[in-house]
């Protein structure tokens, strides 16, 4: 009896993922392809007259050049931020106390609240006149200003944004080192103590150790999301005071929209996409070995 | 199934399916997609919902549609709806994106439309100096909706209080300054000032750097004009008010035209440079506060010469509507003198068409008569691609003198350089 299989068997499984396929064309690729297409056209052009203009002018621009320092920085100390918050978080939320899944659910909250909300909220927050954070640290310390410019000082507005997105964004690092700590085998632990190890040494040589792997991606994944930040920058200080706070994507957002240079802006977009794929690589490594 | 069931299932889809298609909805109506985001603003929303109900009423087989944007994005989810060939058919903007949709094709050329109407004839119902926003290498592409000249707005009662006349408000800057300084007191500062960034910060700029003299382009439009002594004189003034006269609420790169028209509501400043719709929302922002008794209405002082600017609103009609001829008649018909003057009752715009402006209603409103009487000195900001991105250079500019980081003198000199580029100025 011939057992060979029907061509419907052969290609069935291409069909099932051909929807999800076609819409990942449509949604990622397409644009891609035309964001790519746009940044080698000339300022105003169309067609396929393709050119390295607006690269080479990418390469000769110094508010570029300084977005793009603001922007590692930001992504930097976000990151440091949300993994140490993070972190500790989760030893804290690991630990068996009443009221731990309350608790748990409480810090998650900070994720919950959408980047343009959060943004608002706290630019509420830091108003020097009409803010809550003045007068509570002028009731606590009465010499601290009434009136303290943080949104306005050139010192202090990029750290308070980054601590804005510290706070908004460490939930989802906390998530990722949660499960990693529940996953450390306790034997690890009994024997480390059995062998005399305080919590300090338990600390680098188990957890530190088993949470490895889960850091590097939770990081990974974490940069590319804090590269591609928008709303909360833009809503908090619009890039401003001047350009300390400007950051690409909201250089693109205003290159796009309101000097309406689309091909310069695209370029741009590119050079973003290629550094992020560059910082990507460990963690596509990564998963390629561990597959 | 039975083939003669199967048949009869067949032929019920196909005349169900004849029927749907050839069937028309009760009323055939074309719908116009009315853009703006005054939809989401009190009392403006009052005008357009006056306008709606009229003009479907009197117009059966057309029906104006809501179609909400918002003031920040406005332009950004108009490019994106044209790009996708799906734009509102009427959208709502002010002047400055007028040469950058042309240069796209995203705004439509009415010039056929208003030759039918009896070209420079129907034109004539307008002031032609306000008309200028819409033109753009010899095309018509709006037709002026408001004109928005900058005025003093302040408190008689705060004046009262701080010993000044209220029917006496500053007319030269070094009295404006004196004013503010005297009525910084109690709690209170003399002066709201946008120091945020939008555009509002940059036409606030605009009476004083125009009043020193200065120009922001060399006259044959090609090169930047900011490293003259009047273009750093009028800078210097605008950004003193603020670091050295600290007559300005402290926070002010943070202020946008909102925050100090609420600062304006709640009486923690006494004067601000102003739009003619501020004292409407500054009322909609304090019910309890009566905005026409209490404020007033001024020109802006003057430098070495008067001059104040203006913000133009106007709609456009997008060349992807399906409805052309119908999108013109509801355009047509906002522009009318009864609907531009209801807008002035409601809203407090001041129309564009010479008929509304010379009405009595406007010539008895207490603070129409000043906005008006203002407007022929409105200066005109150059029509160019590049505009956006001198403003933005300026706005930069304005905001490192406000906090420190440049002196007047560096950000003034950085904006030249970043205009000169923006220009293609080597």
């Amino acid at each position: 009896m011939a057992t060979g299989r029907t061509w419907h068997d052969r290609h069935l499984g291409y069909m099932f993922v051909l929807p999800a396929t076609l819409m990942l064309v449509a949604v990622l690729v397409f644009p891609a392809f035309i964001t790519l297409k746009l940044s080698l056209t000339p300022d105003g052009g169309s067609g396929w007259a393709l050119t390295l203009t607006q690269y080479r002018k990418a390469f000769g621009d110094p508010v570029l050049f300084q977005t793009f320092k603001n922007t590692f920085s930001f992504v930097a100390w976000s990151l440091v931020g949300h993994l140490v918050l993070g972190l500790a978080l989760a030893l804290a939320l690991n630990q068996a106390l009443p009221g731990q899944t309350f608790f748990r659910l409480v810090a998650l909250i900070p994720w919950t609240i959408p980047d343009v909300v959060a943004g608002i909220i706290f630019r509420w927050v830091l108003n020097p006149i009409s803010g809550s954070l003045n007068p509570l640290l002028h009731a606590i310390f009465p010499g601290f200003p009434a009136e303290f410019q943080w949104l306005s000082s050139p010192t202090l507005a990029f750290p308070s944004v980054i601590f804005a997105n510290i706070w908004r964004g460490y939930p989802l690092v906390m998530v990722m080192l949660l499960a990693g700590l529940m996953a450390i085998p306790r034997e690890l632990y009994e024997a480390a103590e059995v062998d005399g190890a305080g919590r300090l040494k338990r600390f680098f040589h188990v957890t530190l150790p088993g949470l490895s792997t889960i850091i590097l991606i939770a990081l990974a994944l974490d940069m590319v999301w804090e590269f591609r930040r928008f709303a909360l920058v833009l809503t908090m200080t619009g890039g401003g005071p001047g350009t300390l706070t400007e950051v690409l994507s909201t250089l693109v957002y205003k290159s796009y929209f309101q000097f309406f240079t689309f091909e310069y802006a695209s370029a741009m977009a590119i050079l973003m996409s290629v550094v992020l794929f560059v910082l990507s690589l460990p963690y596509i490594v990564l998963v390629g070995r561990e597959r | 199934m039975r083939q003669s069931n199967r048949w009869w299932v067949v032929a019920s889809l196909i005349v169900g399916i004849a029927v749907l298609l050839t069937t028309s909805p009760a009323a055939a109506q074309v719908k116009i997609r009315f853009q703006t985001w005054h939809w989401g603003e009190t009392p403006w929303v009052k005008a357009l919902e006056a306008f709606q109900q009229d003009f479907n009423k009197a117009n059966p087989g057309i029906e104006v549609v809501r179609d909400e944007s918002r003031l920040a994005d406005k332009e950004s989810v108009y490019t994106t709806q044209s790009q996708a060939k799906a734009a509102a058919d009427i959208a709502h903007f002010m002047h400055r994106p007028i040469p950058l949709f042309a240069e796209r094709g995203y705004i439509m050329d009415l010039t056929p439309f208003i030759e039918k109407e009896g070209g420079q004839k129907f034109l004539a119902q307008w002031d032609q100096h306000a008309l200028e926003v819409c033109k753009y290498k010899g095309k018509i592409y709006c037709l002026t909706d408001f004109v928005n000249p900058m005025t003093l707005l302040y408190n008689t009662v705060h004046y009262k209080e701080a010993g000044l006349d209220p029917t006496t408000p500053p007319a030269t800057w070094d009295q404006f300054v004196d004013y503010a300084k005297k009525l910084t007191r109690a709690g209170r500062y003399g002066l709201g000032l946008i120091g945020g960034r939008s555009d509002s910060l940059f036409m606030r700029l605009h009476p004083f750097f125009w009043g020193a003299g200065a120009e922001y382009l060399t006259p044959d439009g090609k090169r930047s004009a900011l490293d003259t002594p009047e273009a750093l004189e009028g800078f210097r003034f605008y950004v003193e008010l603020f670091t050295k006269h600290k007559v300005v609420p402290p926070g002010v790169v943070e202020q946008g035209a909102q925050d100090v028209r609420t600062q304006m509501a709640h009486e923690k400043v006494s004067m601000s440079i102003a739009v003619p719709q501020a004292p409407g929302i500054i009322q909609a922002l304090n019910p309890n506060m009566k905005v026409r008794e209490v404020m007033a209405a001024a020109p802006v002082p003057v430098g070495k010469k008067r001059v104040t600017a203006a913000e133009y609103g106007l709609r456009v009609i997008s060349p992807y509507t399906k409805n052309p001829e119908a999108a013109w008649k509801v355009y047509k018909a906002w522009h009318e003198k009864d609907v531009q003057l209801r807008n002035f009752k409601i809203a407090g715009v001041l129309s564009a068409r010479l008929d509304v402006k010379t009405s009595p209603d406007m010539a008895n409103d207490t603070f129409a008569k000043v906005y008006a009487s203002q407007a022929p000195y409105a200066k005109l900001e150059p029509l160019i691609p590049e505009w956006p991105k001198i403003g933005d250079a300026m706005i930069t500019a304005v905001q490192e003198a406000f906090s420190g980081i440049k002196t007047p003198e560096q950000a003034l000199r950085d904006a030249h350089i970043a205009t000169n580029r923006a220009l293609g100025v080597q």
